[in-house]
């Protein structure tokens, strides 16, 4: 991700709109040659210091008029993305300054005209500290402030798979750096609902889910938003963004700080704008429920399958989604949710969300140490500790159908 | 009744039934419809707590989660007659702000209120190298090693330190795990987001440590509602010559060596010419025009970039090196200080004289090394860019040398607070080393218009 000093984006007064930097196929065609050059320049740069990379494609984009000096920022930052330095994590240059600093203390001030009063001359110092590390002046001096950041050395860039997604890259960072102002955010979603809620849940911001005309929306902010308007969580948006964009027909609105005033900008963005999205590949929101799911394959069980938040649940303004849905082959459905190891609110809350679904089967899994505090439901609860066992469930499976017939 | 600690903000669950407005609106809490629950920052709850237990005896708090802390030991320093004051004053209220300036023992007020306290403390600090010397305070003075938040660390313990930074971005999970918070140089608490480390804590005792409340920006007013009215302040005047040690201040002017002075002529040349030439061709010709146009304009970029070369030129002229010899066999035997204009010019330094540099990329180690050397003779000097510039103790040295810089007041008093410390009868010097004849001689004048001058001699050599 960019950082807040590489943004650049344009305000529409009239619309209050926020129209992030966009390089696209017809105004920017031949940006395609300065993607191509810039990454033929760090490919072929193994060995440069950062800083001597950074000026090259300062250089590549020298004439170009159309190109604001962020932007030239931006790709460097980019590139380094992809890029890996020598980092010095030994500390040898600090090492190295030590030695140097330790043996030129004894002889401060280094003069530049030794004289009666200050004998040692820079260039004697110097002399004497190459002949007891063994090493040329010059070397020494190269390598003293290795470690600087403008001076690390590129060890490996990964290609980008073409110049083209390179832009495409710096077009979805453009958008996450306006999102690192944004307050809230709204998306409008028909078709992808699971996804984009399981995406969602992963920020852990607070989120709700209405109906809205034939499918859903969804809210996102954070705690302290109900008190005042924050940029505090727009940094968890904007690391949503990627997952987002990959999903379909879904239309998204996030309120953005204009920075400087106190006045409040839209950002507007549908699934049909083409900027090229990334799924996180981290989809669960708990590791209990990831190593449940392992466990359980995608083979039956018994006759059950197992489905994960393939229901939605709702009623009046309230939406839920419950982990797992069991499908017998006999057509059977029991809900499955996994109550994890969180803060008492997250209980509470838990535990009023299930209370406003009781008309539903919902099998629950409480951690041990919780279900003490928790309140009980029509079923009792399956305990586990850390995992959760396959076995378990089926025990629990069975016994609540057996109670039904 | 249930009063939790939900991610830097107090929740109040009732039924919804129960919805009364009132007086929890009064006290700054705001119904949140998507609990429901009554919701207000955390840093109210000293204020409110009180009032809502009366009113509601079935309330249960599970808001602190801090603890009663023994210290092992008690190795503090007696305090001095003015630290005593600035501590009974706190101690009335148990928040506020203590104003002293740099040098006359803040973090010992602070030490001796931890002391008294005895419950668990965060430390908020505005650097890394701050926050490592607290901690060093803190085992030296208290037999305690405290937990570190920042730097890369999560090690939180019931007396830890932090960041500024780090204390922002972990508050939501920290904010009730101390009863005491601290925040040292605490003029760099406001900034919409940054002041979530004071809005996100509940912690009940608080105290603001700073020489400098101000603000350009004005903001400083929000510091009374999130740690506490000013409790104590001491001006630099009444400690003068006392606590600290006399100082005067001696600017040198350097001149340009005649290939930099046509370099410099020559890019000044350009931006003229430039300047001219726009106004003369429309309306636009302000800075502000140019830079907005560096991005749509080659030329623009040009000459923004000839703007930063002239600076570069001054920053670095060589002259300032010659006459930076000249003090080091002036003052050779005493520790010296050296603050740099930039990074690029500090490490400059390091390579023509082999002194240590202090700059970001130095780890704690070599940091420590550095300053530690300088105190026991190892090094007779140390050059620092910005690392060097508040609250960093180095009692024994006396002599600063300012080679360019920028022109904010706060920056000239807290570096002025690094060389005022008093050592037996000496006296202190700060030279500053500037180019003549180019803009950093305006930048000096600017620097020297504040309160921490007034009364110093000024020198012209």
């Amino acid at each position: 991700m960019l950082s807040k000093e590489h943004g650049i984006a344009e305000y529409d007064f009239g619309a209050r709109l926020i129209i992030p930097d966009r390089l696209t196929r017809h105004a920017h065609a031949h940006y395609l040659k300065y993607a191509r050059q810039v990454i033929h320049l760090y490919a072929n740069g193994r060995g440069k210091t950062r800083r001597e990379l950074h000026t090259a494609v300062q250089e590549i984009f020298s004439d170009e008029p159309d190109c604001p000096v962020r932007r030239i920022a931006a790709f460097c930052k980019l590139l380094d993305e992809n890029a890996n330095y020598d980092t010095d994590r030994r500390g040898a240059a600090a090492a190295l300054r030590r030695k140097v600093f330790g043996i030129a203390g004894k002889f401060h001030p280094l003069v530049e005209q030794p004289d009666n009063l200050f004998e040692s001359s820079e260039m004697l110092v110097k002399q004497k500290i190459s002949d007891a590390l063994g090493m040329p002046w010059e070397q020494i001096d190269q390598r003293l402030f290795g470690d600087v950041i403008e001076f690390q050395r590129l060890r490996e860039f990964q290609e980008p798979e073409s110049p083209a997604l390179l832009l495409a890259r710096y077009n979805v960072a453009q958008l996450q750096v306006v999102l690192y102002d944004a307050i809230d955010m709204t998306i409008r979603v028909k078709n992808d609902l699971k996804l984009i809620v399981r995406q969602a849940k992963l920020t852990q911001l607070m989120h709700r889910i209405r109906p809205y005309g034939d499918g859903y929306e969804i809210h996102l902010d954070g705690p302290a938003s109900v008190l005042r308007q924050t940029r505090r969580y727009g940094i968890a948006m904007a690391k949503f963004l990627p997952s987002l964009l990959s999903c379909r027909d879904w239309k998204m609105r996030a309120r953005v700080q204009a920075r400087g005033g106190n006045w409040i900008v839209d950002l507007h963005l549908t699934s049909t704008d083409g900027f090229r999205g990334q799924v996180e590949s981290r989809d669960f929101d708990s590791s209990v429920e990831e190593q449940f799911a392992k466990n359980w394959g995608p083979e039956p069980r018994e006759g059950w399958t197992l489905h994960r938040e393939a229901t939605i649940l709702h009623r009046g303004q309230k939406t839920f989604i419950p982990d797992f849905s069991l499908r017998h082959l006999d057509g059977r459905e029991v809900l499955f949710e996994i109550v994890g190891f969180w803060t008492p609110e997250y209980l509470t809350a838990k535990a009023a969300t299930l209370e406003t679904f009781t008309e539903h089967d919902i099998l629950l899994a409480v951690a041990d140490v919780n279900v003490a505090r928790f309140p009980m439901f029509q079923r009792a609860p399956i305990g586990y500790k850390k995992s959760l066992s396959v076995a378990s469930v089926l025990r629990a499976l069975n016994e609540t159908t057996g109670n039904k017939l | 009744m249930q009063l939790t600690f939900d991610r830097g903000t107090l929740l109040l669950r009732v039924p919804a039934a129960d919805r009364v407005t009132g007086s929890l609106t009064e006290a700054g809490w705001k119904w949140d419809h998507r609990i429901p629950g009554w919701r207000c920052d955390a840093w109210r709850y000293r204020g409110t707590i009180d009032g809502l237990a009366a009113a509601n005896p079935d309330l249960e708090d599970l808001v602190p989660a801090w603890e009663k802390v023994i210290w092992p030991q008690d190795g503090l320093p007696q305090l001095r007659p003015e630290q005593d004051t600035a501590l009974a004053k706190w101690t009335e209220s148990r928040q506020g702000i203590v104003i002293m300036p740099t040098g006359t023992g803040k973090t010992e007020v602070a030490l001796a209120a931890m002391r008294a306290t005895c419950v668990s403390t965060l430390i908020v600090a505005p650097v890394r190298d701050l926050m490592y010397q607290w901690h060093r305070r803190i085992v030296h003075g208290l037999g305690y090693d405290a937990g570190i938040v920042g730097d890369q660390i999560y090690r939180v313990k019931p007396v830890s330190v932090t960041t500024y930074d780090s204390a922002c971005i972990h508050m939501h999970q920290l904010g009730n795990q101390f009863a005491l918070i601290i925040f040292d140089e605490c003029h760099h608490l406001p900034g919409q987001v940054r002041s979530d480390a004071a809005r996100m804590s509940a912690a009940p005792y608080r105290m603001g440590l700073t020489a400098t409340l101000e603000r350009s920006d004005g903001r400083h007013a929000d510091l009374v509602q999130w740690i506490g009215p000013t409790v104590h302040e001491l001006t630099l005047a009444n400690v003068r010559g006392s606590t600290l040690a006399n100082y005067e201040v001696i600017r040198i002017p350097v001149f340009l060596q005649a290939d930099e002075q046509s370099r410099y002529d020559a890019l000044s040349l350009k931006i003229r010419q430039f300047m001219a030439y726009r106004s003369g061709t429309s309306e636009k010709q302000s800075w502000q025009d140019v830079c907005a146009n560096a991005g749509s304009d080659p030329q623009s970029r040009e000459i923004m970039r000839a703007l930063r070369m002239k600076q570069a030129i001054e920053d670095r002229a060589r002259e300032k090196l010659r006459v930076l010899e000249d003090l080091f066999r002036l003052h050779a035997g005493t520790p010296i200080i050296v603050f740099a204009g930039s990074n690029a010019m500090a490490r400059e330094v390091s390579r023509r004289f082999l002194i240590p540099c202090l700059l970001n990329h130095c780890g704690k180690h070599e940091r420590l090394d550095a300053l530690d050397g300088l105190n026991d003779g190892r090094y007779s000097a140390v050059v620092a860019n910005q690392v060097l510039d508040e609250g960093v103790d180095i009692p024994a040295v006396k002599v600063g040398i300012v080679l360019g810089g920028t022109a904010s007041t706060r920056q000239s008093r807290q570096r002025l607070g690094r060389i005022l410390r008093r050592v037996g009868d000496a006296r202190a010097a700060l030279y500053e080393v500037v180019c003549a004849e180019t803009r950093e001689v305006n930048r000096s004048r600017k620097r020297r218009s504040t309160d921490a001058f007034q009364g110093t001699r000024h020198r012209r050599i």
